[in-house]
């Protein structure tokens, strides 16, 4: 197969690059590993757009035209909700069924070449990339491309430098399932104080205290996220199988736990049960980029403006180096930050761009720029990039 | 008699609270905030309720619980002191 570009996975970044770069006429094909596009917002049911809207202000505003907007709206359209203030920041209720079916639409519609359950599993410059797919290997050869694998797949297999936070300081992974047959109003404070008696008497593990519960939007539904440390089998690694399957393990393991205890102690619990596990679960950050520029936490905390800018970054850091519980910072005057070009362009390579949680940062503002309404808007943007002159097969 | 902090004959304050509250990093509160400052809309939530009570167990030897995990016990630095105090 031969093709303009090629994107390296279907999340939030990915779907966006692909369809936004198909629409400008280039021939594109997506390689995603799982059925269905959305990454986060589908595969490790994380159910709140982040970053859509620019920071206070008495109604939600847009931060990034185009098509983050246009997936806002067709989510707001499907669950009949708009967007929420929590604190300073503007955040969109998403529902991961309907946001697996509008990327079907988008990526339909847009003419993407869409091909799930294949992983790339090497690239050499030219761009020629090898898709294993049950154990058969598929050829593509590509003008440029765009990795938005999240973990920054291509600067791996390519060998290329990359950069990573220490494992203790990586963010926290988290585990979210579906929950149903809750009678009556969620009262999260109660289920707090809940986890902790449990804890304490030893009916649940301490695990569970990285546990909260949010209602989906659907009747009778919601979510239960859990905060892990990721330590579970020694230092937090997100690209070790082995760390990421005791994730899986100890994510069903509390989650489960946790639910057995309610349905024994909780008003409206007794006929709970969960109704979905996550296809996988969410890991917020790994290996990222070194791009021609790099974004840091001083540029996103200053508010920092680039004439090469291509999207904004509207989220504060949001760290999350425990499992304890997010530590806000925010910029100053909650001022957007420009996100450079040159950050989604790898250091030393041709037609290589970069989209998503693994563009070219420093760790705090990854904290920042990781939020899947942000990775919509630097997928839109390295879309429109390798749409330029230049590009491409031409 | 537990000795970790040596304030188990002492009544808690609410500036115990709010020192607590900035050393143990549960919430970010600003520098002039005083003891009735809403800790839920400085944003304090579910998850770091749960946090809340484990540092309270830790710092003041208190074992809060169900009926204390409410915005009326834990809201502002007053009332987390009283609940604190009335749990002895």
């Amino acid at each position: 197969m031969k093709v303009d570009v090629l994107v390296i996975g279907g999340g939030s970044a990915g779907l966006a690059a692909a369809v936004t770069a198909s629409r400008a006429g280039l021939s594109t094909v997506m390689v995603e590993r799982h059925g269905m596009a959305g990454g986060m917002g589908t595969a490790s049911l994380v159910h709140t757009f982040c970053g859509l809207y620019f920071i206070d202000g008495d109604e939600a505003r847009h931060a990034n035209a185009g098509l983050p907007e246009e997936i806002a709206d067709r989510m707001e359209t499907a669950t009949g909700g708009g967007p929420v203030k929590m604190g300073r920041v503007w955040v969109l209720p998403q529902h991961p069924v309907e946001f697996a079916r509008i990327a079907d639409e988008i990526l339909r519609e847009s003419g993407v070449t869409v091909l799930f359950h294949s992983e790339v599993i090497s690239l050499e410059p030219g761009w020629r990339a090898k898709l294993a797919c049950r154990g058969e290997l598929r050829e593509i050869e590509a003008g440029a491309v765009i990795d938005a694998s999240g973990d920054a797949a291509g600067a791996a297999m390519l060998e290329i430098q990359d950069d990573r936070a220490a494992a203790d300081r990586l963010q926290r992974p988290a585990y979210v399932s579906g929950i149903q047959g809750v009678v009556g109003e969620l009262a999260g404070l109660t289920l707090s104080g809940r986890i902790v008696e449990g804890v304490r008497s030893g009916d649940l593990p301490k695990a569970s205290l990285g546990m909260h519960f949010r209602e989906s939007g659907r009747r009778g539904e919601i979510f239960g996220t859990l905060d892990l440390s990721g330590e579970e089998i020694g230092d937090y690694d997100p690209t070790d199988p082995a760390c990421l399957s005791a994730l899986e393990d100890t994510g069903r393991m509390v989650t489960n736990a946790v639910l057995r205890y309610f349905k024994e102690k909780q008003d409206g619990w007794k006929m709970a049960y969960i109704s979905h596990w996550p296809a996988r679960a969410g890991v917020r950050e790994s290996r990222r980029y070194l791009g021609q520029a790099v974004l840091t936490g001083d540029d996103v905390i200053s508010g920092r403006r680039f004439d090469d800018e291509v999207a904004l970054a509207t989220w504060p850091l949001e760290l999350r180096e425990t499992n304890r519980g997010p530590k806000l910072r925010y910029p100053e005057d909650g001022k957007a930050a420009g996100i450079p070009a040159g950050a989604l362009k790898a250091a030393g390579m041709e037609d290589l761009y970069v989209a998503g949680r693994c563009i070219s940062c420093d760790h705090e503002a990854q904290a920042s720029i990781r939020v899947m309404g942000t990775c919509f808007a630097t997928g839109q943007a390295v879309g429109r990039m390798v749409a330029q002159p230049g590009v491409g097969f031409e | 008699m537990d000795g970790c902090c040596g304030q188990m004959t002492v009544a808690c304050d609410p500036d115990d609270v709010l020192k607590m509250l900035r050393e143990e990093g549960i919430l970010e509160l600003a520098d002039g905030c005083g003891v009735e400052v809403d800790l839920f809309e400085a944003g304090l939530d579910s998850m770091a309720v749960m946090q809340l009570i484990v540092v309270i167990e830790e710092r003041f030897g208190v074992a809060l619980g169900v009926v204390d995990a409410s915005r009326e016990a834990l809201g502002t630095p007053v009332a987390m002191a009283a609940t604190i105090n009335a749990r002895r």
